[in-house]
């Protein structure tokens, strides 16, 4: 797409859509929202971006092997924060009692390792909307 | 006391593994083949650590994150469950173990790493639904579940594989949708995800809802007969089962399909409870579609001429089975339906691994070009013969047993006639059956020399291959001569079905 117009909208909106996509994710616990739409949010800036730039200058963004890296680093995280319960000698996934901090009610660094957990699964949910959007473009 | 957590486990050496492989740059070698062996084995040796343990401290409870019970997400961790998950590993570990030479035949190259992804979710999501105690997180696995099994077949990207995939990912969303919908009926009358609180809470308020209770079951019986392919649902069956990778006709067959059952014994006997369901009529409905599934499948599989295609309709008859015990609603109906999910696991996978490599080493899947072909492959067609007598039930078989085990429980629920159902069945089953056996070691046809020259893969199934149908060959045998190591098991286990 080779539209001026396009190209400057695209690039005044996306940081826009990105720190939404930010706020949804980190707020997770707090708001309305999560790892699952604050992902998705995310993404679509880059396929936003994709869809304007095409697909070489996109994928340089956002290679393949980088988000496939992540993804696999957004599921270990979980991984390893739920066998931290075990190892304090709880069950798997224990959050409080395993010695997470809670913080304070209602503030961003709270709930001891939701937080965490949120931001893991929200990049690895971007990584997989973007990887499944390069995959479709490519076999077009 | 570690081993409570050893289902956790498993199941994460089996998530973070299926995650770790597409971050493989090197090519599919033997270190990598030996890395995924033995993550199967050590999940085996945690699977028989905790068998060990469950069956000296009995069942228990596992719930998430510390958490009261409904609160958390629970596992329960029962004989059975325990049982299965060793019984599914163990059939992984020979399916995989025949699959490293013979996927390079049926699939892409490039794609061998994306398959193993997929075969380690699909053994996540299955072990996941043997153990968890939640209406909701079963949903969540039997999504994955459904998605990765097709996505097993649609890997090989083949025509008709492709429509096949389509089909069954069709009917299993229209299934996951129906069982959600159950599901939410469910929560509706109770107001309760986990089970154990959901069958404490029906027993008070049924009467005032049966109808609801009725639609709900209705609901996931239809969901979950779907994905395990109860008679007039099995449509997607055939299709997909002969046009996979014969790793993966093995994996759906064998094991797959008897997540879904169990998921099913669970529903009815954990959750709404036995008595319950007798008196909504929900267990005639369940042998009414079991006796039909026997037969019909039985029949069908007769008029079939593509070897991979008869199994997958015999698969249909032997869900039949499984449901006819479960449709019994007594003790020994419930223990005859667990033994057979195992012993069909053990055969079918027999059964799909020898044809697979004959289809490996000649190409060939009609019926009749199997003539005298057990003279270039004894070993194949020996662990097909196993297989095939265990199907028809001759003694010395699994097959035997749980038909044994089956017939005794239809005589003590006082449905005589049912035992003749099992019988036609039997007879049905030698019909289409046995002539592939027989032609195959006595009839003898000048095609037994094309076949060596024809043949592109050398002149004999790899060896690796050759160990894994034997030994899940063997185990048809072990199973058939020592049933008590199975049901002394699944003994202790029904009196968490039946309370």
């Amino acid at each position: 797409m080779n539209d001026l117009i396009v190209k400057m909208t695209t690039k005044l909106v996306l940081p826009f859509i990105q720190l939404y996509g930010i706020y949804v994710i980190i707020h997770g616990h707090l708001s309305p929202g999560g790892a699952f739409p604050g992902g998705a949010i995310f993404a679509t800036s880059i396929v936003l971006f994709t869809i304007v730039f095409g697909l070489r200058i996109g994928q340089k963004r956002l290679p393949h092997h980088v988000s496939s890296k992540l993804e696999t680093s957004g599921i270990f995280v979980f991984i390893v924060f739920g066998l931290t319960g075990i190892l304090m000698g709880y069950q798997f996934l224990t959050n409080q009692e395993a010695g997470f901090p809670m913080g304070e009610w209602g503030r961003v660094f709270s709930a001891g390792f939701i937080p965490i957990i949120t931001f893991a699964l929200g990049i690895k949910v971007m990584s997989a909307v973007v990887t499944l959007f390069h995959t479709m473009m490519e076999e077009e | 006391m570690i081993n409570i957590h050893f289902p956790i486990f498993i199941l994460t050496l089996l998530l973070a593994f299926a995650t770790i492989i597409p971050l493989q740059k090197r090519p599919f070698d033997r270190r990598f083949q030996v890395i995924m062996m033995s993550v199967l084995v050590v999940s085996l040796v945690m699977a028989i650590g905790e068998l060990i343990y469950v069956i000296d401290h009995g069942a228990y409870s596992y719930t998430f994150g510390s958490y009261e019970r409904g609160i958390g997400i629970e596992f329960l961790v029962d004989e059975f469950s325990v049982l299965m998950t060793a019984v599914v590993i163990v059939i992984a570990f020979f399916i995989l173990l025949y699959s490293i030479r013979d996927l390079e035949h049926e699939i892409d190259p490039s794609r061998i790493y994306s398959y193993y992804t997929l075969i380690f979710l699909l053994l996540f999501a299955m072990i996941g639904m043997i153990f968890t105690n939640d209406i909701f997180n079963m949903y969540v696995f039997v999504e994955i579940l459904s998605i990765t099994s097709v996505a097993i077949i649609a890997i090989k990207n083949k025509k008709d594989s492709l429509m096949a995939s389509m089909k069954y990912l069709i009917m299993g969303t229209i299934g996951s949708i129906t069982v959600l919908m159950g599901f939410a009926l469910i929560y509706m009358v109770t107001g309760h995800l986990n089970m154990t609180l959901i069958a404490e809470e029906i027993v008070l308020v049924w009467e005032q809802y049966p109808l609801n209770i009725l639609l709900a079951m209705g609901f996931i019986l239809t969901g979950f007969g779907i994905k395990a392919a109860i008679f007039p649902l099995h449509n997607w069956l055939p299709d997909a089962h002969s046009s996979a990778p014969t790793p993966s006709s093995a994996f759906l067959s064998g094991l797959v399909v008897k997540a879904y059952v169990f998921a099913i014994a669970k529903m009815i006997y954990r959750v709404v409870g036995p008595d319950i369901s007798t008196n909504i009529g929900l267990t005639d409905y369940i042998l009414i579609f079991a006796v039909l599934s026997i037969i019909m499948g039985s029949v069908y599989a007769l008029s079939q001429t593509d070897i991979k295609r008869r199994l997958a309709y015999s698969s249909v008859a032997q869900i039949g089975y499984i449901f006819l015990g479960l449709g019994l609603a007594t003790d020994l109906g419930i223990s005859a339906a667990l033994f057979h999910v195992i012993s069909h696991a053990f055969m079918k996978s027999a059964l799909f691994l020898s044809a697979g490599s004959i289809i490996y080493l000649t190409g060939k899947r009609h019926v009749k070009d199997l003539s005298g072909i057990a003279y270039t492959m004894p070993v194949t067609m020996t662990v097909f013969c196993i297989g095939t007598l265990g199907m028809i039930g001759i003694p010395a078989t699994s097959g035997f047993m749980s038909k044994w085990y089956l017939g005794l429980a239809s005589l003590d629920a006082g449905q005589p006639e049912l035992l003749i159902v099992i019988l036609i069945s039997s007879f049905l089953n030698a019909l289409y059956y046995l002539p592939i056996v027989i032609s195959a070691f006595l009839q003898e046809k000048p095609s037994r020399e094309t076949i060596v020259v024809v043949s592109t893969q050398g002149t004999t199934v790899p060896r690796s291959m050759k160990i894994s149908m034997a030994l899940v060959g063997a185990g048809v045998i072990i199973i058939g001569l020592f049933p008590n190591i199975v049901m002394d098991i699944i003994n202790m286990a029904v009196p968490t079905f039946i309370e």
